[in-house]
Order: C-alpha cells, then sequence, then structure tokens
C-alpha cells in the first residue's frame, strides 16, 4: 500500500501558512510577530543540520539567538558559533541585522562579529528566512568571500597559509560562557 | 397655680389651643413644625418650665418611653402631651418669628434631676404624680391665679405684652399683623377704649393694646379683677363638664349638637343675657378690665377641661371597649392576626364590634365637649353680631373650627394600639372584598387557593362592603380617628392589597389570551411588537383605575374633605406604575420557570416588555436571573443537553423580550462561561444542527427499511487511503471495497464514530436545532445587517440605554448564531463540525441534505473559507460513488476475484453478488484519520488491489492509501446450524474471517494471542472485536482467552451446555453495545491520540532543545513554560507539572541533565 506523500513534514503548516496569508496585515509588527512563529514552527518541525535558532530568553520574538556548527572541511569544524538575530518590525521586508556574538577569525567578519554577506544588505528578499540566513552563514564558512573582506589579513591567509590561517581561528575562538 | 401644676407639658397644651385658634395650619401642620421645635422656644413657657415641677416627672416620662408603651391610658396622654407641646411650640416659633435658646437651656437644667428622680422613685408613685400633675382632678378653677407671661415677662419678650393665648392672628394674616403690631407699639399707645359692647374689639384687636404696665395700681386691680373673677365663675359654671367619673352614664344621655341648642335657648332665659355679658367681659377684659391682672382665656380653659375629661373618663372607657376583644388582642400580634386563635366567632365581627363602640364612647364624648364650645361660640356669635366686621365672625367660626381639629388631634393621639388594631382588620377585610383580593378570613391561617379577580360592579358582597366601608370611615373621621395614624394603616393597606392582587391574580399566568388578548402567532417573533401593553398590563392598569384608584378616592375624600381632588390624576398614574413595578418584580422571579415554559409563557414575556421600561429594572431582571440560572441550571446535576435546550429557550425568550439582544448580552457570560466546561456541549450542537425534524424522521424510518437492501449496495465501503499525486492539488483516496456473498463479507466504510451517533438519535438530540435549522424565519435574517440604517425600517427604535460601545443591533432571533458564538471560537466549532461531518460522510447514508444545509448556513456565518474543508469532504464523497461506479464499470466484473471461499463451515460462495467499492479522501481536507495497519483477508486484499489499479488508469500519476479500519462490511456467517448476518466494521470483519479455517474439522479456536500474530492488528482491537463476535453468539470465550466458534447452538460445548451458550450469548448482546463504543473510543483514544501527541512531543522537544541550545543554555521549569506558552502555536496546553513530567522523561532518557534547579542539555 503505497503512501505518497513528499509534504509530509510541512502538510501540518500549509493551511497555516494560507490562513496567515489570507488575513489582512493589522500591524507591521504584528505581522512580523506571525511569521517568526510560523518560521519558528518550520526550525522546530524540520531542523537543518548544524544551524539552530530560538526567540532569546527574554521572550522578545525580535531578537533570536542562533547557532551554527562549523562545517567539517573547514577550518570551523568542531567549532560552534553563536549568533544574534535582531528582526525589525517590518521584517520579512527588511533583512535581520545578524552579528556573530562569539568571536571568530573569518575574512568577512570583523572583529565585533559584523557580517559581510550581500543577502543581509541590498541582496535580502522577503523569500529568504532565519533558516537560510543561517545556512548561507555556514557555507560562508567554508566558502568566504575573499573579493570583499571585513578582515584582509584573514582574507590574505585563507589562501596563502592555511595552517597559520587555522590556528588564528583557534586562537580567535572562544566558547561563550553561558549565564 | 394652674400653669405651673402643669408643667410645661399642659402648659404647652393649653397654650397650644389659642395658637391652634389663631392657625390656619392644616392637620397636620403640627408634625411638620415639630421638626423646626428644636432651638425655637416660646418665651411665654420658659417660665413654665423653669417652675413646673410636674414637668419633671412628665419628662421623665416621656424620656423612659418604653416603660410608659406598657401603660396604656398614661402612654396615650403622654403621646398627647408630647405631640401637643410638639405644636405649640412649634407654632409659636411660627408666630413669634424668633428664637431663644432659654428654652433648651432651661430644659437641659432641670432635665437632670427629672432622669434622676424617674430612676429613683417607686414606679407606682411616679405614675401617681404623674398622672395628677397633668390631670387635675378639681376642673373648676374660678380665678386664674396668673397669666405667667403677664407677670412675668421674659427678656427675650419682643413684644413685652400680649400673651400667645390671645394671640388669635390668623397663620396666613401673621406677618402682616406682626408688623402692624410692631408699628403700634412703636409709634404710640393706642388709647384704651372703654365704651359699650358694640365697640368691642374683635379678639383679634386686642393685639393692638399696650402691655399693661409692669406695676399697675393696686386699687384699680382689685375691682376689676373681681369683676373678671366673677365673670370667669359664671361662664365656666355654664359650660363645665360633668364630673362624673362613671362616663358611661354621663355621656349615654346627652342630647344632640341641635337638641342642646334648643335647649340652651329655650331655657338659658334669664341666665342667657349672664352669661353673655360675662363671656365677654371675659374676651374684652383687656378693655373693658384693663387692670384685671389675673385673666384666663376662656376657651384655652375649655380646652383644658376637654383634655383632662377625655383623659380621666374617656380613655379608661376605650380601654373597656377592647377588653370586649379580649385574651385574642392581645394573643394576636399586631399585623399577623391571621394567625390568632381560631374561634368560631367572626373574626371580622368582633373587631367590628370593638371598633364600632369605641366610636359610639367617642361620639358621646365629643358631643359633650361640643356643647361646651357650642356655648361659648353662640356667646362669642352674639358679641359678634354687633359687629359689622365679617371677619370677626368668620374668626368666630374658626375658631370652632380650630376646636375641633384639635379635639380630633386629641382623640386621633391617643387612640391605643388596641383600637388602631381593629380599625385595620376591619378596613383589611373592606378593602379586600372591594378590591376583589381574597383574604383569610376569621383568622385563618389556610390562603385561599381563588385568584384575586376584580368584583364586578353588581356584586351585592361588594356593595355592602363599600357602604360599609364608607360608613365606617366617615364615623372614624368624625370622631377624630381618620387622622394621620389612620392615613398611614390605610397606605399600608393599600400597599398590601396591591402587592397581593398582582401576586395573586398574575403569578403564573403566561397564556397570552388568559384575558382574552390574542397575542402574536407563536412561530413568527415579531420584533416591533407593540411594546406598551400587554394582557396582564392591561386589566392591572383596569384594576388599578376602576378599583384601587376608586377606593382611595372614596375614602381620602371622606377623611380629608377640604381637600379639591384627594386623588389627582397624577396620582392614578403613580398608582398604575406601582403595580406595573410589582408586576414586573413578580415576573422577573418567574423569569426562568417564564423561559423554561416557553413557548406557552409567550403572554408573561409581554407583561415583561411592557413593564421592563426604566434601566434599573433592566439590570435587577439580568442580574436576578442570572443569580436562578446558576442555582438552577449550571450545575452539574444538568446534563449538557439540558442546558443547551434551556439555552435555546432562553435566547428565543429574550429575543421576544427585547429584541436588541442587550439583556441576553448580559445574561450569557456566565452560560458561556459555563458551557465551556462542558466539553461535550459542542458535540451536542453539531449532532443537534445535524439532526433530521422529527417529521422527516419518521418518514425516513419508513423508507429505511425498503432503502436498506438497496442502499447497501451503493454504500461505498471505504477506507480513506491517502494519496500525494506530485502534480499537487487535492489528494484522492480510493477505498476499499467490500465483498458480498463471501461469507465473511468485508465492507468498509465508516468512521467507529458513526454507530454512536446514530444510536444517539433522536430523543437524546438536540432536535430543536434541526428544526430552527428549517424554520424560514431563522434564514431570514442578515440582509439588512451589514448595511448602516434600513431607512424602510418602521418599527426602528433607539438602542436601549444600558447597550455597550459596540453594540450593533441584531436583526433576527439568531438561536444557532448565537448559541455557536456562545460556544467558543469558530475556530474550535469548524474543527469539531468537521470532524463529525467526516464521521457522518464515511457510515451515513448515501444523502447528506442535512449536512448541506448545515454547511450552508455556517458558510454564511463563517465564510466560505473557513468550510472549504467540509466542502471537499462532500465533494469528496460524491466524487468517490462516481469514480467507484466507473472504475468497477471500466474494470469489468471482477472475474479475477471470483476464488471461491470457504466458510467456516466449509461452504462455497457464490461470487456474482460480491461487490467492493471504496470513498476516495482528499487527505489533507479531511480531519486526522489514522492508518491502522492489520492484515485484511486475503480476497479482500486482491479486491484492492483490483480496485487500485483501476483507479491509477483512471487517474493517472495517483495512487491509493488504504485506511482499512474505517470500512463496513456485512458479514454472513453459515455456521452448521444458523446462517448469522452481520454489519459490521472491518476489524470485526477481519478478526471473524481468521476463524475461518477449512482444514479444521469442529469449532476452530484462536485465542488473542494467535490472532495478534496472524493479523499483525493492535491487540485492543482485537479483543474488542472478539467481544463483538461473542456479543453476537457467534464466538464463545473459553479458558485461557481462548475463543471458540460456536458452530451449533444445540451441540454441547467444551465448557457447557448450548443452553449455557445462548444464555450467554444473549446476555452478552445486552452488553454489546456499550463493549463496541467502549471499543470504538478506545480506538479512538490509544491510536488516534497517542499517535497525534507523540507527533506533538517530538516538537515540543525540538522548542526544548532549540531553545536550551540559543536562548540560554540553562532555563529553570518555569522560564521554559512561559517561552513554550509563548511560541508554541495554537498554544501550549500543557500546565507545568505535565511539562516537568515530559522533562523529566528527558532527563531520565539521559538527554537532559538538571543544574542547580535549572534543565540543560547534556553535552
Amino acid at each position: 500500500m503505497p503512501y505518497e506523500d513528499t509534504h509530509t513534514s510541512t502538510a501540518g503548516s500549509i493551511p497555516a501558512a494560507k490562513l496567515g496569508g489570507a488575513r489582512k496585515a493589522a500591524e507591521p509588527g504584528q505581522n512580523a510577530m506571525k511569521r517568526l512563529q510560523t518560521e519558528l514552527m518550520q526550525l522546530m518541525t524540520s531542523p537543518a543540520p548544524g544551524v539552530s535558532a530560538f526567540p532569546s530568553a527574554d521572550g522578545n520574538l525580535l531578537s533570536w539567538r542562533a547557532t551554527i556548527e562549523g562545517p567539517d572541511d573547514t577550518p570551523y569544524a568542531g567549532l560552534t558559533f553563536k549568533l544574534s538575530f535582531e528582526f525589525p518590525s517590518n521584517y520579512p521586508y527588511a533583512p535581520p541585522t545578524v552579528l556573530f556574538s562569539t568571536p571568530i577569525y573569518h575574512p568577512n567578519v570583523d572583529f565585533s562579529g559584523r557580517i559581510c554577506l550581500d543577502i543581509l544588505k541590498d541582496k535580502w528578499t522577503a523569500a529568504y528566512n532565519t533558516q537560510t540566513v543561517l545556512l548561507s552563514l555556514q557555507s560562508l564558512l567554508g566558502e568566504p568571500n575573499n573579493a570583499s573582506p571585513l578582515n584582509g589579513e584573514a582574507a590574505e591567509l585563507w589562501d596563502k597559509n592555511p595552517a597559520l590561517f587555522k590556528t588564528k581561528v583557534m586562537d580567535r575562538h572562544k566558547d561563550l560562557e553561558d549565564d | 397655680m394652674q400653669g405651673v401644676a402643669w408643667g410645661d407639658g399642659m402648659v404647652g397644651v393649653a397654650a397650644g389651643f389659642s395658637a391652634r385658634v389663631a392657625s390656619i395650619a392644616g392637620n397636620f401642620a403640627g408634625r411638620e413644625v415639630a421638626s423646626k421645635r428644636r432651638g425655637n422656644g416660646g418665651p411665654g413657657n420658659n417660665k413654665d418650665m423653669a417652675e413646673g415641677s410636674g414637668a419633671d416627672s412628665i419628662r421623665g416620662r416621656v424620656g423612659c418611653a418604653a416603660e410608659m408603651a406598657a401603660w396604656d391610658a398614661s402612654a396615650a396622654v403622654m403621646g398627647l402631651t408630647e405631640v401637643c407641646r410638639k405644636d405649640v411650640e412649634g407654632f409659636k416659633s411660627r408666630i413669634l418669628g424668633f428664637s431663644c435658646s432659654n428654652k433648651r437651656q432651661a430644659r437641659s437644667h432641670h432635665g437632670q434631676p427629672t432622669m434622676t428622680s424617674a430612676v429613683a422613685s417607686p414606679w407606682h408613685q411616679r405614675r401617681r404624680r404623674v398622672f395628677q400633675s397633668v390631670f387635675q382632678t378639681d376642673v373648676s378653677q374660678p380665678t386664674p391665679q396668673t397669666t405667667p407671661c403677664v407677670r412675668f415677662p421674659d427678656q427675650g419678650h419682643v413684644f413685652g405684652g400680649p400673651p400667645p393665648q390671645t394671640g388669635l392672628a390668623s397663620g396666613p394674616l401673621f406677618s402682616q399683623q406682626a408688623t402692624q403690631d410692631l408699628l403700634a407699639h412703636a409709634h404710640a399707645p393706642v388709647e384704651l377704649s372703654t365704651s359699650s359692647q358694640s365697640t368691642i374689639p374683635a379678639p383679634s384687636q386686642s393685639n393692638l393694646h399696650p402691655p399693661p404696665p409692669l406695676f399697675p395700681p393696686l386699687s384699680r386691680l382689685d375691682n376689676q379683677q373681681a369683676a373678671f373673677d366673677r365673670a370667669w365663675h359664671v361662664v365656666t359654671a355654664r359650660i363645665a363638664l360633668p364630673p362624673s367619673a362613671t362616663a358611661d352614664d354621663s355621656f349615654g344621655t346627652l342630647p344632640t349638637d341641635s337638641q342642646l341648642q334648643l335647649a340652651s335657648q329655650h331655657a338659658a332665659g334669664a341666665s342667657e343675657d349672664d352669661f353673655a355679658q360675662a363671656l365677654a367681659l371675659l374676651v374684652h377684659h383687656s378693655d373693658l378690665l384693663p387692670d384685671a391682672t389675673q385673666t384666663d382665656d376662656i376657651v384655652a380653659w375649655h380646652a383644658q377641661q376637654v383634655r383632662a375629661h377625655f383623659a380621666q373618663h374617656v380613655m379608661p372607657l376605650l380601654s373597656g371597649c377592647l377588653d370586649d376583644g379580649g385574651e385574642e388582642v392581645l394573643a394576636a400580634p399586631e399585623g399577623q392576626q391571621q394567625r390568632g386563635p381560631g374561634r368560631k366567632g367572626n373574626y371580622y365581627e368582633r373587631h367590628m364590634f370593638i371598633a364600632m363602640s369605641s366610636i359610639r364612647t367617642l361620639q358621646a364624648a365629643l358631643r359633650l365637649y361640643f356643647y361646651g364650645l357650642g356655648l361659648l361660640v353662640q356667646g362669642f356669635g352674639r358679641l359678634v353680631d354687633g359687629s359689622t366686621s365679617k371677619e370677626s365672625a368668620d374668626e368666630v367660626e374658626e375658631l370652632a373650627v380650630r376646636f375641633r381639629r384639635d379635639t380630633h388631634a386629641l382623640v386621633g393621639n391617643s387612640a391605643s394600639d388596641g383600637l388602631m388594631r381593629s380599625v385595620r382588620i376591619v378596613l383589611v377585610r373592606l378593602i379586600a372584598t372591594i378590591l376583589g383580593v381574597p383574604w383569610a378570613e376569621d383568622g385563618g391561617s389556610a390562603p385561599t387557593q381563588q385568584r384575586p379577580a376584580p368584583p364586578t360592579d353588581d356584586d351585592l358582597r361588594v356593595l355592602a362592603a363599600r357602604h360599609r366601608l364608607h360608613e365606617f370611615v366617615e364615623q372614624l373621621h368624625n370622631v377624630g380617628l381618620a387622622g394621620e395614624r389612620f392615613q398611614v394603616l390605610f397606605a399600608e393597606i393599600m400597599d398590601t392589597m396591591m402587592s397581593r392582587f398582582v401576586k395573586g391574580a398574575y403569578a403564573g399566568v403566561w397564556a397570552p389570551d388568559y384575558f382574552g388578548f390574542s397575542s402574536t402567532p407563536d412561530t413568527i417573533p415579531q420584533p416591533s411588537a407593540s411594546p406598551t401593553t400587554s394582557a396582564c398590563l392591561v386589566s392591572l392598569g383596569d384594576w388599578v383605575e376602576n378599583h384601587f384608584a376608586r377606593l382611595s378616592l372614596e375614602v381620602l375624600s371622606r377623611i380629608c374633605p377640604e381637600a379639591a381632588s384627594p386623588v389627582p390624576l397624577s396620582d392614578v398614574k403613580t398608582y398604575q406604575s406601582l403595580a406595573s413595578g410589582r408586576l414586573a418584580a413578580l415576573r422577573i422571579d418567574e423569569l426562568f420557570d417564564i423561559v423554561l415554559a416557553w413557548p406557552m409563557s409567550r403572554g408573561a414575556l409581554d407583561d415583561l416588555r411592557a413593564t421592563i421600561t426604566t434601566s434599573a429594572r433592566r439590570r435587577q431582571l439580568t442580574t436576578n436571573f442570572s443569580r436562578t440560572l446558576r442555582t438552577r441550571l449550571l450545575h452539574p446535576g444538568r446534563s449538557t443537553l439540558e442546558i443547551l435546550r434551556t439555552y435555546i429557550s432562553i435566547i428565543r425568550t429574550f429575543h421576544t423580550l427585547d429584541n436588541s439582544k442587550v439583556l441576553l448580552g448580559h445574561i450569557e457570560p456566565d452560560l458561556q462561561l459555563y458551557l465551556c466546561q462542558r466539553e461535550d456541549a459542542i458535540r451536542v450542537v453539531i449532532t443537534g444542527m445535524l439532526a433530521s425534524p422529527e417529521e422527516l424522521q419518521a418518514v425516513r424510518k419508513v423508507k429505511d427499511v425498503a432503502r436498506m437492501k438497496k442502499a447497501n449496495r451503493d454504500k461505498g465501503a471505504d477506507a480513506g487511503a491517502f494519496v500525494t499525486p506530485s502534480a499537487g492539488g487535492a489528494l484522492k483516496t480510493p477505498t476499499m471495497g467490500r465483498r458480498r456473498g463471501a461469507t465473511p463479507e468485508l465492507a468498509s466504510t465508516g468512521y467507529s464514530t458513526a454507530p454512536d451517533m446514530a444510536d444517539q438519535l433522536p430523543s437524546s438530540t438536540l432536535v430543536e436545532l434541526a428544526l430552527i435549522l428549517n424554520d424560514p424565519a431563522q434564514t431570514r435574517r442578515t440582509a439588512p445587517e451589514e448595511e448602516e440604517l434600513d431607512w424602510n425600517d418602521m418599527s426602528w427604535v433607539p438602542d436601549p440605554v444600558d447597550a455597550g460601545a459596540n453594540y450593533k443591533r441584531p436583526r433576527s432571533e439568531d438561536v444557532i448564531g448565537t448559541l455557536i458564538s456562545a460556544l467558543g471560537s469558530p475556530d474550535i466549532f469548524i474543527k469539531e463540525f468537521s470532524s463529525v461531518v467526516a464521521g457522518r460522510l464515511l457510515g451515513g447514508p448515501a444523502r447528506f441534505d442535512q449536512e448541506l444545509r448545515v454547511l450552508d448556513l455556517l458558510k454564511r456565518r463563517f465564510g466560505e473559507a473557513a468550510l472549504q474543508n467540509c466542502d471537499v469532504m462532500i465533494r469528496d464523497i460524491q466524487d468517490s460513488r462516481r469514480v467507484d461506479a466507473t472504475i468497477i464499470k471500466t474494470r469489468g466484473p471482477t472475474q479475477a476475484m471470483e476464488t471461491p471461499v470457504k466458510t467456516p463451515a466449509g461452504k462455497t460462495e457464490e461470487p456474482d453478488d460480491e461487490e467492493y467499492h471504496a470513498r476516495i479522501l482528499s487527505r489533507l481536507f479531511w480531519p486526522d484519520l489514522e492508518r491502522e495497519h492489520f492484515l485484511l483477508p486475503q480476497p479482500i486484499v486482491e479486491y484492492q488491489q483490483w480496485y487500485e489499479r483501476g483507479y491509477e488508469e483512471l487517474k493517472s500519476k495517483r495512487k491509493l492509501t488504504w485506511l482499512n479500519q474505517l470500512g463496513q462490511a456485512r458479514v454472513e456467517l453459515e455456521l452448521e446450524d444458523r446462517t448469522v448476518t452481520v454489519d459490521c466494521s472491518t476489524v470485526e470483519a477481519t478478526v471473524i474471517y481468521a476463524f475461518q479455517d477449512p482444514n479444521t474439522d469442529g469449532p476452530v479456536k484462536k485465542s488473542a494471542d494467535d490472532l495478534y500474530t496472524e493479523l499483525q492488528m493492535d491487540e485492543d482491537l482485537i479483543s474488542a472485536a472478539l467481544t463483538f463476535w461473542a456479543g453476537k453468539g457467534v464466538l464463545r470465550r473459553g479458558a485461557q482467552g481462548v475463543y471458540a466458534v460456536i458452530e451449533s447452538l444445540s451441540a454441547p460445548n467444551d465448557d457447557g451446555t448450548a443452553g449455557a451458550v445462548k444464555g450467554e450469548a444473549e446476555a452478552s448482546v445486552a452488553a454489546d453495545e456499550g463493549a463496541e463504543m467502549e471499543a470504538a473510543k478506545k480506538q479512538d483514544g490509544a491510536a488516534g491520540l497517542s499517535a497525534k501527541e507523540m507527533e506533538r512531543r517530538a516538537m515540543y522537544w525540538q522548542y526544548v532543545k532549540g531553545m536550551l541550545t540559543n536562548a540560554s543554555a540553562s532555563m529553570p521549569l518555569a522560564q521554559v513554560a512561559m517561552m513554550m506558552k509563548m511560541l508554541v502555536p495554537d498554544g501550549f496546553p500543557w500546565g507545568n507539572e505535565e511539562l516537568q513530567e515530559f522533562l523529566g522523561e528527558k532527563v531520565a532518557a539521559g538527554e537532559m541533565e538538571v543544574v542547580g534547579g535549572k534543565y540543560r542539555l547534556k553535552k
């Protein structure tokens, strides 16, 4: 007895999304909340490996904390990075502000954790979501965009001296102690 | 020493008479003036009070009111003096227009010794002293010693001269007069007039004379004083009251007034002139005998005499009259005469006798008093005759009127409680008769069953009672008993009568046509129904106007004839509004019963609508009704069905009552809150709506028999199979069919819930809802609802005052809408609705008229989108019928399947009427349907495959997923001695099929464990199915849970005789239904819920993991719970305990740990 259902995981969310879409946006903030709740639901029901995110402990849905595990076969393998997401009230029509909380040595991340990634700037569209951003960042760890570095030294070392790069990464990395 | 000896109380009284004479104050002016008395003191009696030795004891007595109450005669007198004193003081303060604190000082000054002496001295002694001080035994005091105010003018006495006793100025004239007086005194003393009678000024003019000199010459004084004394003697001797103590004789024989006048004219002859002259001398003594310093007012003297006589002789007589009433009066507490000892003698008659004899006594006494007055008035009249002043004549007349009024006040105020009680009883009886209110007679306690009804005009009893009442009231009025106490009494009685009438006549009378009115027809509520009248109200208004008000008018016009219209029209209106208020109160108390009696109680609602006119009453209604609801409906003893039924009645009732629904809105919260606690409420409503109307039900029953055979063939057996086509869109599920003819014939159809619901019909469902649903009036709503204002609405009324801010006027009764909105959010309702509909679609008959109708209605309410699922569901069923037909046709006859199937009895089957039908469901649109895995009988599996192929040919790229447990099957079991045909679920059919074993001779035996291995079916389902078949008498449970087929009922079995088996079978048939339902429920619960629950738990675990990974590495339980509540969509249903348990499991599983009371993920 065949049971063909490719949408098993998301089936339950379809009516909900439909409902959300049909409803008129009462307030921009409300809309963002609604969207974020849906995203969270998706993250929870179909988690992607190596990334996770959750609203911060203070209960503010516009402020999230995320975790990225360093991909294997990259200098970041085995490391865990914490990030903070701050969503604007007109999300998803504007990108969230994403920062690395964990110190990271990376060509496209500066020392205060700011990230240079086009989809978080001008290339942002409402089709992206938290999960896609996290996945993009995860892949950025393995494939930095050395054309427009924030950390020039790192960009140089990435190509020229991977060993030294790895050392710098390990030096810089420091697991955040949780409160 | 008279004034002194009488004490301030009686001086007050004496002054009061003359004061009264000068006053036009109304009958009860005394009362209203009395309130002003504090702080206002007459200068005239200050002295008296200061000197009055007797005053002490009076005050003592007055102070000890409680003791006084026990002491009849003196109590009355005390009351009398008290009241009179008030009168006087009040009056004086009015006349003299100044206030003086002396009095209060004086009072407090000797108030002290009074109280102490009163307490100290023995009771009897005090009593004697009081009595003597108030009532002097020696009444003839020819020469008043002195008028204290003349001899000892007070400091605060502005006028210096005229004693208040002689102040005859009439009230209204007073200010003017007083001003004149002042002017006169200020300018020059007016010459004393010494001339003849003709020039004798009218009494009022005496005011103009200057005060006597403080130290008059002795000689003149002596002469004139003697003359005055002589005159005083003549007059007082003439008008003195008989001193007899046995008053019975003394005034039983007195002549009437007219005779009295005649006699005086005839007989008096010579003495008449003497009397007249003496009187003239007395009246105008200040002119004629200016030097006679010791003078007094003859009228005041007479008044004193009257008082003394009354207290001494009449009061005892009156109490004697009461004694006739005997112990009963004493035994029966006031106001509860009905409970008095039920003597044989007519209670009312006895009290009538008491009242009448008292009245007669009083009449005689009054005649005596007025005789004296008559003489005086005659004398005055003669004096006035000489003068041309009309004013003087008027004043003489006024004097008489005032005396009369004061005497009446005396009588009225001294009437004992016993007498008033008798009067009350008589009045109650008469008024009750006249008003048509049945009243318990003779003190009997049993209330009459008769309803009060307005009497007809020609009722002789009423006419007699009316006549009697008129006489009685007139007599009371004549003797002065119709005073304020009587009026209060009358008002009380009338009040009671109105309450009794309303309660008696209208309680429980709800029929609209009770009074010959016809109201609106039952089914169509008219929002514009006239809000101002109702049958009861009209009849009540009639009663008030023609009986109540009429009686009031008759009585009041007799007791205060002065008033032009004692009962003006506005009063009648007031009476009517009072009556309607009582009616409203009555109906409010009855409201819950009215609701229960709907629609028979429409008349009562008319009453309510007409009487609930103020917002206060509306509030009273809602609070009262809510209270009743809580005590009578919203408690665990009532089934949800009952509550909902009542709710429907409430909605309809309140809509009739107030079509704005505001009232309903006020009482609904309680109900809604309570209904939320009833989990089955929504289901009851939905099944109720889906129930066929009763008449349809009856028709359907007849048809059912015929249709069963035919319809069974059409009845597609379906097990939902969910197929997701890759092309997207709707998911189609073919279903398994069933085989007919083969002994274990399988048909798969329907939800397990379907049989339950069928069982419930119709008595235990809200059939009312279905009826309402079919009522066109219900569907008429909503057209103008969207418009702001319907300009053509001629019956428009403003929104009620107590409507809320966002109030929107509903257009119709809308029972269903109100009910649905009361059940919580529409989402929940729709969810429940679709699951119920799903059950009905899968199990129910081929047509879904009722479902479609309800669906239409709900669509109108919730919108198309919300009910899209239900639409799809219904379309699925319709489509699958078509698809089913197509597949069967295109695939041709099921030759492939024509494998003979051996029955347990070993017989082969004719394959030609085998049928297999499926229902194809679109998975996403149906409520969660769990797949239950088990192995179907091989022939059925083949059918399924065959059907599947047919479907795939028909709809390319789509596949079927079978929901095996949802089907229905018809099973024919051919046993050795009988054939059993049963419609059952596929599960049951599968189980019994497993008992078919062609290789075994004799009964097949299997245990649940065997079946579990064989069928791979859930154990619960297996045991339920086994119980089912055992109940049908097909299987028998043996030792160790082994079930065996009962091949032959008559054949002895291993375990017992056939009879025992049969008995067992029958017994279990009875238990069957319960077991079946239980099993169904279990199936629902165990299979459906737990899978869903597992899914949910997994999702929650993801949340917890995400939370502890990102938000914070460790969290206390409360914070986790808070975050979950905030973030889980559709709400987080767990409490802290459940969450703790859940997290505890994870800790036990090693996924988490607890550090310092905080949870964290294990690394």
